[in-house]
């Protein structure tokens, strides 16, 4: 292969990434800054999350990024004393403008947490189908959703003979993998997931990235991960996240994951993601 | 330097191995202590029981119960040194406590069957009082129309006071509007109130005003206002403890406040809210004062909550316990040991029902 060749491929390539960021975005957060009464944790934070990518933020423990995804389905506002500057557009709209109702906002971009949280009044199959029947979406052949989103999942095979045992009995790994399970059925064109794969084994782990990766033909994930590998594996996009002793977080330095981890323009980020702090 | 590697032992008796328990090996020294220590102060104080005037009461508490410890101090000092000793005065102490707990408690229900039994007969559950006064034999008649209106009176109590009860617990948990302290402060006030200002309450603004007459609706709506702080409190720490990772997962598929409430928080609970309900029936189903007022008393069965005055087990004792009619007093007494049974079987089938779990044995 010619140098001429080669770089002509080389074009190629970035075109085609540069072609994928800049899809039309379905998630965006404008000068978002939030604050926890009088103490500002995040201070004008811009990025963009085009349509079936998949974002990875990253970052050092307490510097706000699941402060963040959680304004990006308005569950920030739960916290009592929680208030927030800025805009969060969601396929161009202010997901907190007065006329939004947030239980509509929730329902398409849906939420995995660090912490398996199934419901225990439910079955293994009634966790699945929860969503559905909590926000009131109709979905037929209920038995194929509940294949469907187990198998995505990477749990249907360890469940498929005890659907109607409670969903208490699982591990703690068996446990995350539900609610994940459960965050697909009610399709939602949005994921966040806060790290969802901190509690989970090498296996299941990996089970779980192949679902990000298949499910982000579909729909737009952001992911918050400690994992640097596991950011290389299945992030698009990578944001970094630090917050300086007393100061609210930021976001460093963003970009396409190669870009992130190959070639960082800031020190601090070299630093961060090959391991010399945080 | 030889490289050595470990070789398991080759005896075929270690290639099968049994359960043991070495935590539970203790040497013979601590045996024969602990022997001493329990023997000791009880032949003492067995002695001082038999065999000179001082009543038992005092031999427990001023002879026996130090002399225990002291006994297992030394036990424990002889043995495991200077630190056993606290552990020894803990122990000794925590099971002085319970043992003392369940003596009342063994001797209250003791009491009440030795003297309720004379009274209990099939009979006796189901008759009513007409034609009944105190002298009768106690071949005749029952408390049958007494355990109706109790039950008639509770069952209306509590389908008042739960759903207001555990709406009260949900704005205080879950809706965690405004109102949330004023809400909190009178439901601890209201279960300050005394139980014959209950009855006096709904006497004048229902009974004296000739609204409705004394009947089970009136006893019912007096244990009701007994009933409501109960419930109210004990299901409002039920849901305090009902992990927030539940709630915010709810609504992250989209849930309403609502639907989060009716289809999550409140089935979590479920045993929990059992209990709230059973606790809120226990604080009420003896209580007497509220029904001699709004209840009223009759020796005929009434079926009618809205209709006359009705009977009902604690009025039935008061009514029967100061006559000077042994027969009298036996009934009283079979009374309240139905009463007992009652409480049992709803404790027993709420537990029943509440244990439920989800997906068990299908």
């Amino acid at each position: 292969m010619s140098t001429a060749e080669f770089e002509e491929v080389a074009m190629m390539e970035s075109d085609l990434l540069a072609a994928r960021k800049t899809t039309p975005s379905e998630l965006r957060a404008e000068n978002v800054s939030v604050w926890f009464g009088k103490r500002k944790v995040l201070e004008n934070v811009n990025i963009d999350f085009p349509k079936n990518t998949v974002t990875a933020l990253i970052g050092p423990s307490g510097c706000g990024k699941s402060t963040f995804i959680r304004t990006l389905n308005r569950l920030h506002e739960l916290i009592p004393n929680a208030a927030l500057a800025g805009t969060v557009l969601y396929e161009g709209k202010d997901i907190y403008s007065a006329d939004v109702d947030p239980v509509h906002i929730r329902l398409q971009i849906g939420m995995v947490f660090q912490k398996p949280n199934p419901f225990p009044s439910m079955t293994i199959r009634g966790n699945v189908l929860s969503g559905l029947k909590l926000s009131g979406m109709k979905r037929d052949n209920h038995d194929d959703i509940v294949e469907q989103t187990l198998t995505a999942a990477g749990l249907w095979t360890e469940v498929k003979d005890r659907l109607n045992h409670a969903a208490g009995d699982l591990s703690g790994g068996q446990q995350q993998r539900l609610v994940i399970a459960r965050a697909l059925a009610v399709q939602p064109s949005v994921l966040l997931m806060d790290e969802p794969c901190s509690a989970l084994d090498p296996a299941s782990t990996l089970k779980i990235e192949e679902t990000i990766r298949q499910l982000s033909k579909e729909v737009t994930i952001v992911i918050v991960t400690h994992n640097m590998q596991q950011a290389v594996r299945v992030a698009d996009n990578t944001a970094f996240f630090l917050a300086q002793e007393n100061e609210p977080g930021h976001i460093v330095e963003q970009g396409l994951t190669t870009d992130i981890f190959g070639q960082p323009q800031d020190q601090r980020t070299l630093d961060y993601v090959n391991g010399r702090f945080g | 330097m030889s490289t050595m590697t470990y070789q398991a032992p080759m005896n075929p008796d270690d290639l099968v191995q049994k359960p043991t328990r070495p935590w539970r090996q203790k040497p013979r020294s601590f045996t024969t202590a602990v022997a001493l220590a329990v023997a000791i102060p009880a032949v003492i104080s067995a002695g001082l029981f038999f065999y000179s005037s001082i009543p038992g009461a005092l031999v427990l508490t001023v002879i026996f119960f130090p002399l225990q410890l002291l006994a297992s101090a030394i036990a424990a000092w002889s043995t495991r040194g200077v630190r056993g000793i606290a552990d020894s005065v803990i122990i000794v102490n925590a099971i002085g406590s319970t043992v003392f707990a369940l003596v009342v408690l063994l001797s209250l229900i003791g009491s009440l069957v030795v003297r309720g039994l004379r009274a209990l007969s099939a009979h006796f559950v189901y008759q009513n009082s007409v034609f009944i006064n105190p002298s009768t034999p106690l071949e005749y008649g029952g408390i049958g129309h007494a355990l109706l209106g109790t039950i008639l009176i509770v069952g209306i109590a509590s389908l008042i006071a739960v759903p207001i009860g555990i709406a009260t617990a949900v704005y205080i948990t879950e809706v965690r509007g405004k109102a949330v302290p004023y809400v909190r402060f009178f439901v601890q006030a209201m279960s300050g109130v005394p139980s014959v200002v209950a009855g006096l309450f709904i006497l004048t603004i229902a009974v004296s005003t000739g609204w409705f007459s004394q009947n089970a609706f009136a006893g019912g709506l007096a244990y009701a206002i007994l009933m409501l702080p109960t419930v109210a409190r004990t299901a409002e720490e039920v849901l305090k403890l009902i992990p927030d990772e539940l709630r915010t997962g709810a609504l992250a598929l989209g849930s309403t406040r609502a639907r989060t409430v009716m289809k999550v928080v409140l089935p979590a609970a479920k045993t929990g809210i059992i209990t709230a309900i059973l606790l809120g029936i226990a604080r009420v189903i003896g209580e007497t004062a509220p029904l001699l007022l709004a209840a009223g008393n009759n020796d005929g069965t009434v079926f009618n909550p809205f209709g006359q005055a009705i009977a009902s087990i604690p009025v039935y004792i008061f009514n029967n316990v100061a006559v000077p009619y042994p027969d009298a007093v036996a009934r009283a007494w079979g009374a309240a040991l139905v009463l007992m049974i009652l409480i049992a079987v709803l404790f027993t089938l709420a537990r029943v029902l509440g244990r439920g779990r989800v997906g068990r044995a299908k």
